[in-house]
């Protein structure tokens, strides 16, 4: 790979996004963003390689058009003169990485993710803008001049370039530095700890299988050779555990976060609280009861009292 | 099985992400957008993460992904509290009026 192909691609994308930025009619800056997000292909390109780099072509091209796309929105995200319409570009930045994450097999992210983020977070900032979108009154149209003029876009994007080539750079000295790659084996640990679900998978396959002593089993219960795991009961008769056993990501996901984070967890919690109760505070407005008011509400809820009273009897 | 090579590609796409929401947090003037591209450098760690924990096979990625949703709800229900109490006092969301604090 030659060596400043990758900077070239850098340098292409942050121009066009810089000229993307500037306020220009809807066609010379959709040209630009397409020129930007062709640049970002190319950079994709150089440092994977081709499609083989992945288990099958259909999974490099799914990678392709998943990741495009959410370059594409993200760049039609900070380029856009509308904020309503930003936050509808978020949403297909959300949906592109949750498409990502399925290609990386976290389903349970993936959803997780169109349900907190497309579903709640977003409609939170949807709400807000409409609370607060105003026409400028000043040039006399819906635009706000604050909405398409960019704030200093040259050293912006200068930093951007700058910090892209670093990613870009470590990422290709990087490769060959990487750790060993995980085994598959590493999947099937979660299964001892889910002694219900794998005591009854295990009894499915064969309903005679006599579990060895519990002294004996401290945790390394599952073995492997070559590619299958497989137990072995008291007998030494060797059971080859089928892959549809393995637990599903939800239960991996579940697994780690309350067996390997379970401080964090806590911590998660009580930040949610306080988000809430701090949200609260900050928007709840104070209402100033005048005399008068505080007289009519006092002598209003004494009239509804009598009332009551009334009906009752 | 994932090799190096498609990691790398993950982890540049992550990296693009993020470049374009600080980009995006310089340029923009609009407070709420301003915010968005927060969320859009979220994005960038959440598939650097979920990558680089899919390539070892561990499962902590996922979980990480949890905190930076935790991060990020908590982060926009209290900006937005915010925004909306400072449009409130300036009927704009401009974040250059918001330069000087004082009344």
């Amino acid at each position: 790979m030659d060596l400043f192909l990758p900077y070239i691609a850098c340098l292409t994308f942050a121009l066009a996004l810089f000229a993307a930025l500037k306020p220009s009619p809807l066609k010379l800056r959709v040209t630009l963003i397409v020129i930007a997000v062709a640049a970002s292909g190319w950079l994709i390109g150089l440092i994977t390689g081709s499609l083989s780099a992945f288990t099958d072509a259909s999974q490099g091209v799914f990678f392709v058009i998943f990741s495009l796309c959410a370059i594409g929105a993200a760049i039609r995200l900070i380029s856009h003169d509308r904020p309503v319409y930003c936050a509808l570009y978020f949403v297909l930045v959300v949906l592109s990485t949750a498409g990502l994450f399925l290609l990386l097999e976290a389903e349970f992210m993936a959803f997780a993710l169109i349900i907190v983020y497309a579903g709640a977070i977003l409609i939170t900032y949807m709400f807000v803008l409409m609370l607060s979108n105003q026409p400028d009154e000043m040039n006399n149209s819906s635009l706000l001049s604050y909405d398409s003029i960019p704030r200093e876009p040259a050293s912006a994007v200068a930093v951007g370039f700058l910090l892209l080539c670093l990613i870009s750079g470590t990422v290709i000295s990087g490769t060959e530095m990487l750790p060993e790659q995980g085994t598959p084996q590493s999947q099937w640990a979660t299964l001892p700890h889910l002694s219900k679900q794998f005591e009854a998978s295990v009894m499915e396959i064969d309903p005679a299988f006599a579990w060895p002593p519990i002294e004996d089993l401290n945790g390394n219960i599952i073995q492997f050779n070559g590619d299958d795991a497989f137990v072995v009961s008291s007998e030494g008769k060797t059971l080859i555990l089928p892959i549809d056993v393995l637990p599903r990501n939800t239960q991996q996901v579940g697994w780690s976060l309350v067996n390997d984070f379970p401080v964090s967890l806590e911590l998660a919690g009580v930040i949610l609280l306080m988000a809430m109760f701090g949200a609260a505070i900050l928007s709840r407005r104070a209402i100033e009861l005048g005399e008068q008011e505080k007289r009519s509400m006092f002598a209003s809820s004494s009239s509804n009292r009598s009332n009551e009273q009334g009906n009752e009897e | 099985m994932m090799t190096s090579s498609a990691l790398a590609g993950y982890l540049i796409v992550s990296g693009l992400l993020l470049v374009i929401g600080i980009v995006g947090f310089f340029v923009r003037r609009n407070l709420i957008v301003m915010f968005l591209c927060t969320e859009l450098m979220f994005q960038g760690a959440a598939i650097a993460f979920v990558a680089i924990g899919r390539y070892l096979f561990d499962y902590s990625g996922q979980v990480m992904v949890i905190f930076i949703l935790t991060v990020a709800a908590a982060e926009a229900a209290l900006a937005l509290a915010l925004v909306v109490l400072l449009h409130r006092q300036r009927d704009t969301l401009d974040s250059d009026v918001f330069g000087e604090l004082h009344e």
